[in-house]
């Protein structure tokens, strides 16, 4: 422990000398002005890391640049399907951020990076420079992964991937949809935003149709041979939906070995490698995805679409003065979710404090755990607590999380509950 | 342009253990604030608040859950992740902020 504790700290420290040498040279020494920290994206990472620089040390100065002036969540919008939720419950705003924490807002959109010089360009005309940049801009979509399915398409065709107009589509497409109807769900290879996010999906969808519509069927079609909290999604269908009878709401196919390829956006139609088709009256196509296009443009990513970072402190692999967290980083095994951004983001804060006062940066500690609702009393979860080892790559902790051991009516029950108060809570410690 | 500079880097002598061990408890316990955040006035959580509770009760708890002695959903997954100094850190560090 000891030793690997030293170690860290002379890593730290090398940064910081790299950082002395490209930070300083040919500028004028200014020493006593405040550090600039910016942060681009006021998403569940950004916004965390904003919130806990300040907590940190009020004497950095932090400036959020997010194009919305309110928004809205991701988790929790499943729930609106089965009628649980409406956006407006979904939305938050950056007023806490700025009146109790005192984080500059720029309600602006960064359109390019000058890495060299530390600066950012704004597409309102603005150019802001920087100590140190946190970059937690969340997903794009490849859209060229299905034939046919393009940015167009998805106005006919919801992903409702990011929470908004896009969710509202695809509930009043459920609603629309006739008493007999399929949906199709499209779920995509791994690593992709929310693992359990379409199960949940299909989970909300099958409660809602069991009532409205019950002769009506989910399909999902997923590029997966197994998914994230399967047993638990499988026994709460069994349950509630039938999984499993020839009367099932809801059936999974594994099309593992045989992608999806095509949209026919006339007769909707899906098809797949092998010439297999999917009728449905409803489609939910979520493509695969990658980092955000500001990240693609700038060059912070590698072959994958993601952003690759050293986890001790968030830093790009391709720049030094640049983190990047949430969604669009690179820091599998620990999974693409709200709560993993926010954990990222607070391990990112305390390196960036710490490098921007000469301190030691310290072992960074990450956790996870996202739950999903299978009915409104029916919640299930699955944590996973993660550390560096000693090669500096993230290992979830052995022995440690893993998916809800108990699953009787009671204790789903209190996961339900659960997964609205953790839910809140998320939202306070975030945006709060 | 504002600029920060960084002075020399410090020597390795100068990095105080005790000081270490109180950042890591921070770095754990940032990640427990997702849930035990101060609570909000007139909001009712399920989540169980922590601020009525020792450093003493907080630690003993936290070894129930990870030795599987207190029934619960989460917690004795997550409490497995650290050592039992780690939890005792966490809880002295929990009570004090
Ligand atoms: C249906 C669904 C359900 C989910 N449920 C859960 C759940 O229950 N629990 C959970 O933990 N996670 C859940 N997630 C995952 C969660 O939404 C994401 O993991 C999380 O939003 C990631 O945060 P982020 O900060 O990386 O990105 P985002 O939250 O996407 O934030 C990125 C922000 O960056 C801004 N931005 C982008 N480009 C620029 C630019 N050039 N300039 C300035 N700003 C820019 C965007 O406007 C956006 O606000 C769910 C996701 C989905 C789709
Ligand atoms: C995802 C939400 C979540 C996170 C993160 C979390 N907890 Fe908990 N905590 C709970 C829940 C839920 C309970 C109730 C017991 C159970 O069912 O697991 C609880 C109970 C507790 C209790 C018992 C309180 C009492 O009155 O009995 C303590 C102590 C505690 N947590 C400490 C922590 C610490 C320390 C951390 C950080 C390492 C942490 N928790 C992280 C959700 C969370």
């Amino acid at each position: 422990m000891a030793g690997l504790s030293r170690r860290r700290f002379l890593q730290g420290v090398a940064g910081l000398g790299a950082g002395v040498l490209s930070g300083c040279a040919g500028l004028p020494i200014c020493a006593g002005s405040k550090a600039h920290v910016v942060v681009v994206g006021g998403g569940f990472g950004g916004a965390t890391a904003a919130k806990y620089l300040r907590l940190l040390d009020a004497n950095i100065r932090v400036t959020l640049i997010e194009p919305k002036v309110k928004y809205i969540t991701c988790p929790g919008s499943n729930w609106l399907f089965a009628g649980l939720s409406n956006l407006d419950q979904l939305t938050v705003d950056y007023q806490s951020l700025q009146d109790r924490y005192g984080v500059k807002l720029l309600v602006d959109r960064v359109s390019s990076l000058d890495a060299a010089q530390r600066r950012l360009r704004l597409t309102g005309g603005r150019s802001v420079t920087y100590d140190r940049l946190i970059m937690s801009p969340g997903i794009d979509f490849r859209w060229d992964a299905i034939a046919g399915y393009d940015q167009a398409a998805a106005e006919q065709f919801p992903h409702a991937w990011q929470a908004g107009p896009q969710t509202l589509l695809l509930a009043r497409q459920l609603q629309a949809m006739p008493d007999g109807g399929v949906v199709l769900i499209a779920v995509p290879a791994d690593p992709y935003r929310c693992p359990p996010g379409p199960y949940e999906r299909a989970s909300m969808m099958a409660y809602w149709l069991k009532q409205h519509k019950p002769r009506s069927k989910i399909l999902i079609l997923d590029a997966k041979r197994s998914f994230s909290k399967q047993a638990l999604f499988e026994a709460g269908w069994a349950k509630h939906y039938g999984y499993g009878t020839a009367n099932s709401l809801i059936e999974w196919h594994s099309l593992a070995d045989n992608p999806l390829l095509e949209l026919n956006k006339q007769s909707r139609v899906l098809t797949s490698e092998f010439g297999d088709r999917f009728r449905g009256n409803v489609l939910n196509i979520i493509p695969p995805q990658t980092a955000a296009q500001i990240a693609l443009q700038h060059g912070l990513t590698d072959s994958s679409g993601w952003c690759p970072v050293r986890p001790l402190t968030g830093e790009s692999l391709f720049d030094e003065f640049i983190h990047v967290i949430g969604d669009a980083a690179h820091y599998a095994p620990i999974p693409k979710s709200a709560f993993a951004a926010n954990s990222e983001a607070k391990a990112c804060a305390l390196a960036v404090t710490s490098l921007i006062n000469q301190k030691p940066v310290v072992e960074p500690h990450w956790l996870n755990t996202c739950y999903s609702l299978i009915a409104p009393e029916h919640g299930v979860s699955v944590a996973g607590v993660y550390k560096l080892d000693a090669a500096n790559t993230i290992v979830p902790v052995k022995g440690a999380g893993g998916v809800s051991v108990r699953t009787d009516v009671e204790a789903v029950a209190l996961e339900a509950d659960y997964t609205r108060a953790v839910y809140r809570s998320l939202i306070t410690d975030t945006f709060g | 342009m504002k600029r920060i500079c960084y002075a020399a880097a410090p020597v390795a002598g100068s990095l105080n253990s005790i000081a270490h061990a109180e950042i890591d408890a921070r770095a754990i316990a940032f990640n427990c604030r997702n849930c035990h955040a101060e609570s909000q006035p007139g909001s009712e959580s399920s989540i169980p608040s922590l601020e009525n509770l020792s450093a003493q009760q907080i630690r003993q708890a936290l070894l129930d859950f990870k030795y599987d002695k207190k029934p619960a959903t989460l917690m004795p997954r997550l409490a497995k992740g650290y050592s039992d100094a780690e939890l005792a850190a966490v809880a002295e560090y929990l009570n004090r902020n």
